[in-house]
């Protein structure tokens, strides 16, 4: 009971803090219906007469697809020199690692901004940005993988002469190799999301398109590039749903 | 020549799929207008432009802390007020406790907020009620729908069916059953997805600032916008002070959540 109580006077601050007012929402609700209102009926011509759109998507897909590539390879190379079975020498795995967890902490926000200016405000810049926050967020992730592989067979092969190398090729990449699959699959799907958050800040793509209807107050646009986002969104999950499912068996995959 | 040969056939079944995969960068590429000259280019100029950064503006340290506290209730009460809803659409989304035509409806709504990321969210909010910290928060909480809501409803789907039928048969209506048997078995998994998500909210948290709903993200966009880059350096060192301390309370607590549950 008195942590209840604690918990809702916090709340209380913090909303008096930030001017939050939990009442206003519905209060208020009556602009989200103005809004809806003007939203519909979702102007779909946006999508079949302008042929920017289609390139937009195609731009965010491929955004994310080379991302979860490259981002997924370099992921991976640098999981073998960070993991504890595959790297020997302790300074240059805890460099790594250090490297990946500062990579995750460095927000995709600063990430972007730093690559607009480096390369202008384009899907490469987008592009860019996406395949650092994958090194981040699936770096580890490999690593920790590594190092989770059964022992025993690179031990017996270790046993009667095989070199470190033909321990990983003979041992360890047999036994990661479905599980790296399913993540870079999975690693796409994430990075469909982020590439439409990444392109209202100039990552170009179709979040960059949304964000444009939006500040010229095309909202029946707006409300087509929505849906047109949800079909994607959910298309490529149910895509990589099935890939994954396929790859690791019935029943794996939660 | 014999080893060769053998070789071949043993990578043969990898070079359709390389080609295809090949061709696809490829196209992938030129859509994305990527080229390893503008890569290289772009990195020196990059780099270059990183030594712009140093040092911190440090006298912006104290105008930042505002701000910087602001993501993080932001980011808390999104979490909050989210993990509640999804509390209850989790209940309507389970098939042992809502009935076929609820349920189904509950996960269709479930899985199309999933599909829509929090920025377009933010971006419409913003749109209805202008800028400000109530569409940020609201943007989160809903947010917090399409992932918990689908966890903790798979959740209540697995707990034990012997227990609902036991309570029912003592003459337990639905809301007893409910908060008598249904949410102390998930109570754990419950704080520790949340936690797990006011750990993604407190990155959502950053970015939606930027878009619009204030706090340390917005002064991160706006000194890049300003050309102040030793302030953008300064709101940099602190998202990542934030965002770094997040993980590893929010790791540090699952932790000893799952500890004690697994004693008992």
């Amino acid at each position: 009971m008195t942590l209840l109580m604690i918990i809702s006077i916090v709340v209380a601050l913090a909303c008096i803090y930030t001017d939050f007012n939990p009442i206003a929402f519905f209060v208020e609700f009556h602009y989200v219906r103005d809004l809806l209102g003007e939203m519909s009926p979702p102007n779909y011509r946006v999508l079949t007469d302008d042929p920017s759109t289609g390139m937009a998507i195609l731009q965010t897909l491929s955004m994310a697809f080379l991302a979860s590539l490259y981002g997924g390879v370099i992921a991976v190379v640098i999981a073998f020199l960070a993991a504890s079975n595959t790297m020997p020498y302790k300074v240059v795995r805890d460099f790594f690692r250090f490297l990946l967890s500062l990579l995750r902490v460095i927000p995709a926000l600063a990430i972007i901004l730093i690559f607009v200016i480096a390369v202008g405000p384009s899907t490469f810049a987008g592009m860019l940005t996406l395949v650092i926050v994958t090194i981040g967020n699936f770096g580890k992730l490999f690593t920790e993988m590594l190092e989770n592989v059964d022992n025993p067979p690179g031990e017996a092969i270790f046993s009667v002469g095989a070199s470190r190398m033909q321990v990983i090729r003979y041992s360890i990449i047999p036994q990661i190799l479905p599980t790296l699959m399913a993540n870079l699959i999975f690693a796409f799907d994430v990075n469909i999301r982020t590439a439409i958050s990444l392109g209202i800040f100039g990552g170009g793509g179709i979040g960059f398109k949304l964000q444009l209807a939006k500040s010229v107050l095309h909202y029946k646009d707006v409300a087509a590039i929505v849906t047109l986002i949800i079909v994607l969104v959910t298309g490529v999950e149910k895509i990589s749903n099935y890939l994954r499912r396929k790859i690791l068996g019935e029943g794996k995959l939660k | 020549m014999r080893l060769k040969e053998f070789k071949f056939k043993r990578y043969r079944k990898f070079i359709l799929p390389s080609v295809i995969l090949l061709a696809v960068t490829e196209g992938a590429a030129i859509i994305c207008g990527a080229t390893f000259d503008d890569l290289f280019g772009g990195l020196g100029r990059g780099v270059l432009f990183l030594g712009n950064l140093f040092p911190p503006n440090w006298g912006a340290f104290p105008e930042m802390l505002d701000p910087a506290l602001k993501t993080i209730i932001i980011a808390f009460l999104g979490t909050l007020f989210g993990s509640l809803m999804s509390i209850f659409f989790a209940l309507l989304a389970a098939s042992n406790l809502a009935n076929p035509w609820v349920r189904n409806a509950t996960r269709f709504f479930i899985a199309v907020e999933r599909a829509i990321p929090e920025a377009v969210i933010l971006i419409l909010l913003i749109a209805a009620f202008g800028l400000g910290a109530m569409p940020g928060v609201v943007a989160l909480s809903l947010g917090c729908i399409g992932m918990l809501g689908k966890l903790l409803a798979d959740v209540i789907e697995g707990i034990d069916p012997l227990l609902i039928e036991s309570m029912e048969s003592v003459g337990g209506n639905k809301a007893q059953v409910i908060v008598f048997g249904v949410l102390p078995q998930i109570l754990p998994n419950i704080i520790s997805y949340t936690l797990f998500r006011f750990d993604i909210n407190i990155r959502l948290s950053v970015l939606l600032g930027a878009v619009g709903a204030g706090g340390i993200g917005y002064e991160l966009d706006y000194s890049f916008g300003m050309l102040d880059y030793h302030r953008a350096f300064t709101a940099m060192i602190f998202i990542i002070v934030i965002v770094f301390g997040t993980e590893r309370l929010s790791y540090y607590l699952r932790k000893k959540i799952k500890m004690e549950g697994a004693l008992t």
